[in-house]
């Protein structure tokens, strides 16, 4: 028992320093440094926000501050995945150091970019609170559930594809094109209430749909629909679970395609 | 049959497979089919017991299955066959600066690779100084891993996995490298852990080094066992060798 206590705690060690590791590495060299955190979702809001205005149809008061959550929650989800897919292959070198638990690369980022996800959205739900004044603070009880949750999507799809893509180069590429096909499969930019009824019901079967729709629930105190988020409950399970089975499956033979 | 206390490293029928790739492999050729499944058996059905305080250098041919052996034993690889038990802290310097990032400086390096070998935060703390003094790097501790040459890369990855206080160090023979001055250091450091009595498990095709630093040699042929004993080996082993470089220079 008190071994096994003690190996707990080096794993959780070894996930923070790498954690920690991996958010400094990628501001050592800028000058801005964690401004970057808000720089990128804000201009990708102008740029977007600018532009859809005058193309759809957009329903919603103020298109800026609708779309700034989604495009925070969408960044989190897509950078990490993209970024950890080739993970494997790119750090074969430590692989072929030491055995070590394996997760901790591909986790370590992903908890890198939780935080600076939870960076972001902390202020922009402050500038809410104190410029907007519209408060739903009552429904912030929802937000830590919503990083989790997103967390737990984003851990999953890192760990399918990253052990697929030791074996099978292609998924990269794969995981490449899906991406910005799976952003507009996703309501970052519109609502779903511009879609037709059937489909509004079907695309909760992606999980990123229920992440978007509660946030806005809880940050810009839109309205939900909650029975059909157990449908993106139930997908996020699955996609979670099948990503730690391929995983515990292939990693004791990284070595061996890398 | 020995005692499982006085054991360090067991290895059960043993056996490797690694499946041949001519290009990088790729889902799409998967499902449509096309993957080759040719084979190469790397370790064929091994059985090794070392037991504790042993200096075990391996000798073999290119692509006998040495390094293999290294992996299964460190658990960096996984036997397709067999079993692999190992007693006591286990590191392994199959590949020396592995795990360094360019852009963390020496002291943040240190502290990733050091816990990639298994030590804790603190531990790494406390032997800092040590790890400093041993690389032998100065004030580029606080330097981006981009500036340090090979040399200091590869001095610093020593270091550090000397301060794991290892209680079996298995060694390729890509780390035999460095200095002259870096090597009688890790020469001497080898020197006390021989004293000290760590397992040691080395690769080398430098037959006089196994020599002065090896009590027993195991001889790998084609992922199969030759033979295994005292220096009588290292003899044969070269007298085989000449035998071969005569035969092929005469082809």
């Amino acid at each position: 028992m008190f071994k096994f206590r003690v190996s707990q705690k080096r794993w959780l060690e070894l996930l923070v320093t790498m954690t920690v590791k991996e958010v400094t590495a990628r501001y050592k060299m800028a000058i801005f440094g964690f401004l970057w955190i808000f720089l990128n979702p804000l201009l990708q809001m102008l740029v977007l926000g600018f532009i859809f205005q005058f193309f759809v149809p957009i329903k919603t008061e103020n298109y800026f501050e609708f779309l700034f959550p989604g495009l925070l929650a969408w960044n989190f989800f897509s950078y990490t995945v993209s970024k950890n897919t080739p993970m494997y292959v790119n750090e074969r070198a430590l692989i072929q150091k030491a055995k070590f638990p394996r997760e901790a690369i591909v986790l370590s980022v992903v908890l890198a970019n939780m935080f600076h996800f939870i960076m972001a959205l902390t202020v922009f739900v402050l500038w809410e609170a104190v410029i907007v004044r519209e408060l739903h603070w009552w429904r912030w009880w929802l937000l830590p559930g919503i990083v989790v949750w997103l967390t737990i999507l984003t851990s999953g799809l890192s760990l399918l594809f990253s052990s697929l893509n030791v074996k099978w180069r292609d998924v990269n590429f794969g995981v490449q094109a899906m991406m910005p096909l799976w952003f507009y499969a996703t309501p970052v930019v519109y609502s779903l209430d511009l879609l037709p009824y059937w489909m509004a019901r079907w695309i909760y079967l992606n999980p990123m749909t229920a992440i978007m729709e509660m946030l806005r629930w809880a940050v810009l105190g839109m309205p939900i629909e909650w029975i059909p988020v157990g449908w993106s409950l139930f997908v996020t399970i699955i996609l979670f679970g099948a990503g730690v089975l391929v995983f515990k499956k292939e990693s004791p033979f990284f070595d061996d395609w890398i | 049959m020995k005692k499982k206390n006085d054991l360090a490293v067991k290895l059960t029928e043993v056996s490797k497979i690694y499946q041949l790739h001519h290009e990088k492999p790729t889902l799409m050729e998967n499902i449509f089919g096309r993957n080759n499944n040719e084979k190469f058996v790397a370790l064929d059905c091994i059985n090794l017991e070392i037991i504790k305080g042993d200096k075990l250098g391996i000798i073999g041919s290119n692509g006998s299955g040495k390094t293999t052996l290294l992996k299964i034993i460190s658990g960096i690889a996984t036997p397709n066959k067999g079993k692999v038990q190992t007693w006591g802290k286990l590191v392994s310097l199959i590949d020396l600066n592995a795990g360094f990032h360019p852009e963390l400086t020496g002291i943040e390096n240190v502290y990733q690779n050091a816990m990639l070998l298994g030590m804790s935060r603190r531990e790494t703390k406390s032997s800092m100084g040590e790890i400093i003094s041993f690389a032998d790097i100065g004030g580029f501790i606080d330097a981006p891993m981009y500036s340090y040459s090979a040399g200091m890369q590869l001095r610093l990855g020593f270091a550090v996995a000397l301060a794991a206080k290892p209680e079996i160090l298995v060694l390729d023979e890509s780390v035999m490298v460095g200095d002259q001055n870096f090597r009688r250091k890790v020469k001497k450091k080898i020197v006390s852990f021989y004293k000290s009595g760590i397992t040691v498990i080395m690769v080398s095709h430098w037959l006089g080094y196994l020599k002065e630093n090896c009590r027993h040699i195991l001889w790998l042929e084609n992922g199969k066992v030759v033979g295994r004993g005292g220096f009588e080996l290292l003899d044969k082993y070269e007298r085989l060798k000449e035998k071969k470089d005569i035969h092929v220079e005469k082809g």
